[in-house]
């Protein structure tokens, strides 16, 4: 009902009727450049906003209440004051590293969402390999921390980086298996045909049990893989200052505390993509006039929707739980989390072999 | 758009960072207090030196991540294709992941995953 | 036209980067530049349209060989150490033996004239799958299921290795 594809095509081809080839296709590359950089600062903003306000909200506290109506214009503030903070490092650190670090967690975030769809056509990226080259993308983002915090010459920067280089790749393996049971119903990677393939029902009901136990899987090991608490050991400020970013001020500070919001985004947008139905409005096999009542709300509410619920989730985790240790974190991921992983694989096969899931 | 995408995000990520690096270049106040780049250390001077030698144990978390790795890159593209090959594909898939499963029980006896 | 400079572009950049790996005297910025020269690689699988190698080259080299290759020189006392410089009488007459047989391959390739067989530009994921599934002709059934015992014993030396059992046993 709502497709986007048109629309894009028209203004594609509007660019092309006012100016040479040449300079359209630049054109339109820089505008959905501009588009993607204003959608990654707007969340960032957006989301260390809502953060402070849910965690005030547990807290029986006000929250951020000074700056603009209910404060929400605190974030901008704080962005425009990180921007004229002065940058300090430390001495005999490798500088070359040390800025290079931003750029590994910024551009990993963005390539993620460039292949996110936000409604029907409303995609800037639909590669075939979509879901994989998300997972690609943000193994990339370890590499960003390890060599900041190795940078840094700071003890507390070193151990916190080692910490989260280990949950990360450990926790990465969760985060893929449990993404392949998805893969198994859609047979596609390509995140416009995985939204096609949940027509009938989501895939967290499509594949009732083992859809179910991955969709949590992927939260838990989502959650630490975004080093969020109660996996934030990495960044434990008791012990160990504040992690890997320790020696990060001003806007480079900034740029990794961006990406952690923009990361705990990816991660709640490909829970809603892939089990939630991304853009796909509520539908059930069979219910006709349902579906079509339901069809009438636009995709894009839906998957914001979504993604917004996925986030309160990971936000109430954050403010419920305690932090855990290192061994606690180890042995959940290598003795639970990851034999459970398999099993759910060759359960969810089986299924898909007999035909025992709902739909098509 | 085309594979272009990639390297038009690319781009943009390097313009977002080096922007933002440049910009905060210009408008942040300098000062040559040479105290404030000490390594911070909960205000005390830091003792020794900063690489020290890390436990094997990461070592370990490292190899066995890629060894996962691996196996979650034979396993994607037998799921994209599974419900079109039907029983011969569950029957090798059992076959791989009991033979890795076998590996993962031999870590998990030989004390592996314990993190002392 | 535009292809040819991004080709040229991307190689430059990777010979670039390989020389610097091999020069530089930090050990981990050799490791850095190394992670360059994947991602480049990666960038060229994309951009001949082999998603899936692309996505195969970030995750593992990238994201894990790399990720592996940090943490191991993290694990070496005395990181700080810088390496020795290497003389540039050193790096003239070894440049230029390389440089030759580079010349010699190059050339050697070029007598081979190559043809493009039918049927292979299709490098989707479900062909992949299909083919390493199949039991029939041209099926890589057997392979795929000796990388799994191949996995096994990779875990297995790791884990001997990294616990140090072999060696502990000598010493009683």
């Amino acid at each position: 009902m709502y497709d986007f594809t048109g629309m894009i095509q028209g203004i594609n081809n509007w660019l092309h009727s006012v100016m040479p080839d040449m300079a359209a296709t630049v054109v339109g590359w820089v505008l959905i450049g501009a588009i993607y950089l204003a959608i990654f600062a707007v969340l960032g903003l957006v989301l260390v906003l809502a953060e402070r306000k849910i965690a005030a909200f547990f807290q029986l506290r006000l929250g951020p209440n000074r700056i603009g109506p209910w404060g929400i214009f605190q974030t901008v503030a704080d962005a425009i004051k990180l921007l004229l903070k002065e940058p300090v490092g430390t001495k005999r650190a490798d500088s070359f590293l040390y800025n290079l670090a931003p750029y590994f967690v910024i551009i990993g975030a963005l390539m993620s969402i460039s292949v996110l769809p936000f409604a029907k056509g409303l995609q800037a990226f639909d590669i075939d390999i979509g879901l994989f080259f998300m997972l690609a993308m943000s193994s990339i983002g370890v590499m960003g921390i390890l060599l900041g915090g190795w940078a840094s010459n700071n003890k507390y920067a070193l151990l916190g980086a080692m910490r989260s280089g280990a949950q990360m790749i450990s926790y990465e393996l969760s985060v893929g298996l449990s993404l392949l049971t998805v893969i198994l119903m859609a047979g596609s990677l390509q995140m416009s045909e995985i939204v096609e393939a949940q027509r009938d029902y989501w895939f967290i009901f499509k594949g009732h049990i083992p859809a179910v136990i991955a969709f949590m899987i992927f939260t838990i090991a989502g959650t630490a893989e975004t080093n969020r608490t109660p996996f934030d050991l990495t960044e434990a400020e008791s012990e160990l200052g504040a992690g890997f970013h320790t020696e990060y001020s001003g806007l480079k500070f900034a740029f990794f505390f961006l990406s952690e919001f923009v990361n705990m985004f990816i991660i709640s947008a490909i829970a809603a993509t892939v089990f939630l139905g991304g853009w796909m409005p509520l539908h059930f096999g069979g219910l006709e006039g349902f579906n079509h009542v339901m069809d009438y709300i636009p995709p894009v509410i839906w998957f914001l929707g979504k993604v917004a619920f996925m986030i309160f989730l990971l936000m109430w985790f954050r403010w419920t739980f305690p932090r855990l240790r290192i061994d606690q974190l180890m042995k959940l991921e290598w003795k639970y989390l990851l034999p459970l992983n398999l099993m759910n694989i060759l359960l969810m096969a089986f299924v898909v072999l007999m035909g025992w899931y709902l739909g098509s | 758009m085309g594979a272009e995408a990639i390297l038009v995000f690319f781009i943009a990520g390097i313009v977002l960072v080096g922007g933002g690096a440049l910009a905060s270049k210009l408008l942040s106040p300098k000062s040559t207090n040479k105290d404030k780049w000490e390594p911070y250390e909960s205000g005390m001077k830091t003792i020794g030196p900063t690489w020290v030698q890390f436990k094997v144990g990461y070592f370990l978390i490292a190899i066995l991540f890629l060894i996962f790795d691996v196996e979650t890159i034979f396993l994607v593209p037998w799921a994209v294709v599974m419900k079109k090959v039907g029983l011969v594909g569950f029957v090798e898939i059992v076959i791989f992941i009991v033979i890795l499963g076998l590996g993962l029980l031999y870590a998990y006896k030989k004390g592996a995953f314990k993190w002392e | 036209m535009g292809a040819k400079i991004i080709f040229y572009l991307i190689a430059g950049l990777m010979i670039l980067f390989s020389i610097l790996s091999v020069s530089t005297t930090r050990v981990i910025r050799a490791a850095v530049y190394l992670l360059f020269v994947m991602i480049l690689m990666a960038g060229f699988y994309f951009f001949v349209g082999y998603n899936f190698l692309a996505g195969v080259q970030l995750m593992v080299y990238s994201g894990g060989i790399a990720v592996l290759i940090v943490i191991a020189v993290l694990l070496v006392h005395n990181i700080d150490h810088r390496m020795e410089r290497i003389p540039v009488v050193e790096y003239l007459w070894k440049g230029g033996v390389l440089l030759a047989g580079a010349i010699l391959t190059i050339l050697t390739i070029n007598q081979f004239p190559f043809q493009r067989i039918a049927g292979t530009e299709d490098v989707s994921v479900s062909r992949i799958g299909t083919k390493l599934l199949s039991l029939g002709d041209g099926g890589y059934v057997l392979p795929f299921e000796v990388i799994s015992i191949l996995l096994l014993a990779v875990m297995v030396a790791a884990i001997i290795i990294a616990k140090g059992e072999v060696y502990k046993n000598e010493e009683k």
